[in-house]
């Protein structure tokens, strides 16, 4: 048996058309691998897109390579991940599904009278293997799925079977990601051959007794600046007989930099980065630039950005990032805050106002996630040739479920 | 005497309020440390017994510590009656016997309360005032202090009384509680009660390092059963962490490597200095890889100032420890470690901060430790230990320390990390929050059978004393010296503390309080039903019977 694992493809992410481009190019590449493999079948770890309803040449050019490997006898199977769950469940995942190039595994056989959910096996027609898996949802709400998972029905079945899920491991989170929402190890259902991880932006497998082969294999492309510091590219696993190998794909190359200002001026802050810049080529790369310390004199605005910016470019570099959330001008006035990633500042937002939605009864993690889903439901903008009319039907569809009498009752399930 | 000229005898005696009171006796002698009272005939005063002497304006709560008997009849006339009822086989009775043969008790004054006011008492009761039984009403004055932390019913002898005995929780668990009783007297229930009313409340976080397994209840009623008397909408109060076969739910307990460091094998190993000094060196040259490159063999630059032998022991101790060992040797290939144990390279890389969350939100946390040897359970502490005062000293500079919960670290035998003989090799962490957790709003929650094994100045730290029956005076004696009251007097009570009733000592109670501790599966049971009289304050409801039938986003 063999097949290829992919997780957080996170296609349609980036605002900046020509990094959006690159999650789309590192699927295909993927694909592409795959093909030339000869995988008997694809497993996508949730987050295939970077929302539920991605904008339509992202979605078109996953169509078409979904297609070409279908009619080539590669099936997909897939989970919705925390970006592309929809709380109506309206997802271009159905889309997919309905178009027969995708399999959504998270299906349930039935809810027992007990209220236990047991999920359906969808079997693999080529290689019998047996896929089930969860979805994620954010802030792991789906943790609440998983201690009512019936785990003897799945733990019992025979065969090879694979279980896809999208939540972090409480056990294997990696230190920068101690405060991620996860799961224990406890509530993955037992005697599966593999476990398809995703959702956690990092490369890892292990072997666990009871447990088989639990596999991560991060993003197909980093989704944010620090991701692409650290990780630089991304990558999938093809698994091949009990073999697991992970096949690197990169796009672009990437190249950080970090330069510590501390006590420079504008004009030294400059030069300092371009004699760094002199230093090295940067034909086709990625350049991250990351800025910290407080500066002798002058302000951040007075850094000449552009100089440095159209060197970078000059030497080739495909796009140019830079990162000053920790670099001081002598005057500035420190405000204690965290700052990081754009979703790390608009978590500690959130976190800030918190407790305002006392008639639900929520509990603060409740609410969390409930302010996070909201904000991905309507984070979302009128596509070309879609009347404002039919946007606004379309965002108030995504609005389903989300009546107070409905909150309700899902939070109540959930919590019980 | 007769009946009539009794009352002239009495201090005040028109005042004294007439109520429907058990009469127990009347006082007739003694001093303000120890009070004499002729007990009333047939009413059976118990050693322990709490009893009250009302009188106008006030009242004073007396506890018994001794009892004797005492007789109009000279002494060789008791034994010579007793003489010819025994060998005589005399059928003769005494005239009046109650008036002229009787019980006589030694009572400690306790407290003097006006209105809910109650104070240590600074002056005597009036002389001949009758004693009567304490009723539930005559204790009102305790009261319920905010964040309150059940201990117990009032007891007055082996009666128990109505009566919840609350303390102040944030200020008892970060001054250290040390529960102290020979084995069988109730240690596991009384703890187990005292989390199970701690469980769910925001002013407190409580790890607890479990060597029995006993405290979650993976097999019967436990920890684990709070959830379902919780509301609907709150998260699990309680958070389990076990090596063994983890149940749904739990946690794996993992550590990874790389979050030891040389000062947590403090009180885990008597190190001597040279490896003391090679640990360090190991970890100033290697930093988080310094475990590994022990037992890989790897050199550190300043080799010649250590003996290859300390860094064998070094090696040896840390295999047979952490269970890991180096991997076989490879041509060309650096050497890497085999984890068999809970240490382990990869995984639980977070866990101690997780732990340390989970109790900066005022969750219980329990680590089952039952599968391994005590050293290994000491490390453990002692890395969460460490992780949670370098936290909350950190919290104080930076002046957040006043919104964090107290943390509390429940520790069974104490002494292997308390004992005089430990703290003589070198201090250690649980020494240190001994010394200055209160500061920081870390406390310990001591353990143990042999209070006298821990350093006096320790136990004195230790501000609230939770005593459970003690038959080994040495061991009664060290309480009592280190006592926040005075117990002087109450060596006898001590010893004859049956299973489930204890003395409070406590810097925060009025006196020494006498409690007797419910069976934990009846304390459980009852807080989880909507008792309003439970002792339990939390609004907890029974066990939720709503069964779900949706999940979203699950076709």
């Amino acid at each position: 048996m063999k097949f290829a694992h992919l997780a957080d493809c996170h296609i349609g992410s980036w605002r900046d058309d020509r990094l959006r481009a690159i999650p789309i190019e590192a699927f295909r590449r993927a694909c592409d691998i795959s093909l030339k493999e000869q995988v008997d079948f694809i497993l996508i770890s949730g987050d295939l897109f970077n929302t539920a309803l991605p904008e339509i040449p992202s979605l078109n050019a996953t169509i078409a390579k979904m297609r070409e490997l279908v009619d080539a006898g590669i099936r997909f199977y897939i989970i919705p991940g925390s970006h592309d769950f929809s709380y109506s469940g309206r997802t271009m995942l159905e889309v997919l599904e309905s178009a027969g190039l995708a399999v959504n595994v998270a299906k349930q056989e039935s809810v027992s009278e007990d209220g236990k959910l047991k999920l359906k096996f969808t079997v693999d027609e080529k290689t019998g293997a047996k896929i089930t898996g969860l979805l994620g949802r954010r802030k792991g709400l789906e943790g609440s799925y998983y201690e009512l998972l019936d785990r003897e029905s799945l733990e019992k079945e025979d065969g090879f079977k694979i279980f896809m899920f999208h939540s972090a491991i409480e056990e294997y989170k990696p230190k920068n990601l101690a405060l991620m929402e996860s799961i224990p190890l406890s509530l993955l259902p037992k005697n599966f051959d593999y476990y398809a991880g995703g959702h956690v932006h990092v490369v890892f497998n292990t072997q666990e007794e009871n447990y088989g082969r639990i596999a991560f294999p991060g993003p197909l492309f980093p989704n944010d600046f620090s991701e692409l510091e650290e990780l630089k590219g991304g990558g999938f696993y093809i698994y091949n007989n009990g073999n697991l190998e992970f096949r690197n794909i990169q796009v672009h190359n990437v190249e950080s930099m970090s330069f510590d200002c501390s006590d420079l001026t504008p004009q030294e802050i400059k030069a300092k980065v371009l004699e760094e810049v002199e230093k090295k080529e940067f034909i086709n790369t990625i350049v991250t630039l990351r800025f910290s310390g407080r500066m002798r004199s002058g302000s951040i605005r007075d850094i000449d950005w552009n100089a440095i910016t159209e060197t970078l470019y000059e030497k080739g570099a495909y796009f140019v990032m830079r990162n000053s959330s920790h670099l001081q001008s002598p005057d500035f006035e420190e405000i204690k805050a965290e700052v990081g990633s754009s979703k790390q500042i608009e978590d500690n937002i959130i976190k800030e106002h918190l407790g305002q939605m006392k008639e639900l009864g929520l509990t603060p993690e409740q609410e969390f996630s409930i302010v996070k889903e909201l904000i991905e439901a309507l984070d979302d903008e009128k596509q070309d040739g879609e009347t404002k009319s039919s946007f606004e039907n379309r965002i108030l569809s995504k609005l389903q479920g989300w009546t107070e009498r409905e909150l309700k009752a899902d939070l109540k399930s959930s919590s019980n | 005497m007769k009946e009539d000229s009794k009352e002239d005898l009495r201090e005040n005696p028109k005042e004294v309020p007439k109520e429907e009171r058990e009469l127990r006796g009347q006082i007739i002698g003694g001093s303000i440390s120890e009070i004499l009272i002729r007990e009333k005939a047939g009413a059976g005063l118990e050693l322990g017994e709490l009893l009250i002497v009302k009188e106008p304006g006030k009242s004073t709560i007396l506890k018994v510590v001794d009892l004797r008997f005492g007789s109009q009849i000279s002494p060789q006339n008791i034994e010579l009656v007793s003489g010819m009822w025994l060998e005589e086989k005399a059928d003769f009775e005494f005239m009046e016997p109650d008036l002229r043969n009787y019980r006589m008790a030694l009572a400690k004054l306790m407290v003097t309360v006006k209105g809910r006011e109650a104070s240590i008492s600074k002056s005597l009761p009036g002389f001949f005032s009758e004693v009567y039984s304490i009723r539930k009403e005559d204790l009102s004055f305790l009261g319920k202090p905010s964040n309150a932390l059940f201990v117990g019913n009032l007891r007055s002898g082996s009666r128990e009384i109505e009566v919840p005995v609350f303390l102040p929780g944030h200020k008892v668990l970060s001054h250290h509680i040390l529960i102290a009783a020979t084995t069988g007297r109730g240690k596991s229930n009384l703890t187990k009660c005292m989390l199970w009313d701690c469980a769910g409340k925001d002013y407190a976080g409580i790890l607890v390092l479990d060597p029995h397994d006993e405290y979650y209840g993976r097999n019967g009623t436990g920890l684990k059963d709070i959830k379902a008397h919780m509301p609907e909408s709150s998260a699990n109060p309680v958070v389990y962490y076990t090596s063994s076969n983890p149940p749904p739910g739990a946690k794996s307990l993992r550590i990874s490597l790389d979050t030891l460091r040389p000062e947590h094998f403090d009180g885990v190993f008597p190190w001597s200095e040279p490896q003391r000094g090679a640990l360090y060196a190991y970890y100033n040259e290697y930093g988080t890889n310094w475990i590994k490159a022990i037992i890989t063999e790897e050199k550190i630059s300043n080799m010649k100032d250590f003996n290859e032998a300390t860094i064998g022991v070094l090696r040896r101790r840390m295999q047979g420890l952490l269970r890991i060992r180096p991997s076989v040797k490879k041509e060309g290939q650096p050497r890497e470690i085999v984890c068999r144990g809970i240490f382990s390279e990869e995984a639980g890389r977070t866990t101690v901060s997780d732990i340390v969350n989970r109790l900066e939100e005022g969750k219980i946390v329990v680590v089952d430790t039952s599968h391994f040897e005590g050293s290994i359970e000491i490390l453990i502490g002692s890395i969460i230990s460490h992780e949670i005062f370098s936290r909350y000293k950190r919290y104080k500079t930076d002046g957040t320390l006043n919104r964090k919960p107290v943390i509390s670290i429940v520790l069974e035998e104490a002494p292997r990390v308390l004992g005089k003989e430990i703290l003589e090799k070198g201090p250690n962490i649980f020494s240190q929050i001994a010394r200055e957790g209160r500061k920081f709003k870390v406390g310990l929650w001591a353990i143990t059978q042999l209070p006298s094994l821990i350093p006096r100045q320790i136990l004195a730290n230790m501000n609230t004393k939770i005593i459970l029956g003690m038959e080994m005076a040495p061991e009664r004696q060290a309480i009592i010296e280190s006592a926040s009251q005075d117990l002087s007097s109450e060596n006898k009570s001590i010893a004859s503390l049956d299973v489930g009733e204890a003395l409070i000592t406590s810097n925060f109670a009025r006196f020494a309080l006498p409690v007797k501790i419910p069976p934990f599966e009846e304390f459980a049971g009852k807080s989880g039903s909507s008792n309003s009289d439970s002792p339990n304050p939390q609004d907890r409801s029974g066990p939720s019977e709503k069964v779900r039938n949706s999940f979203a986003g699950v076709m």
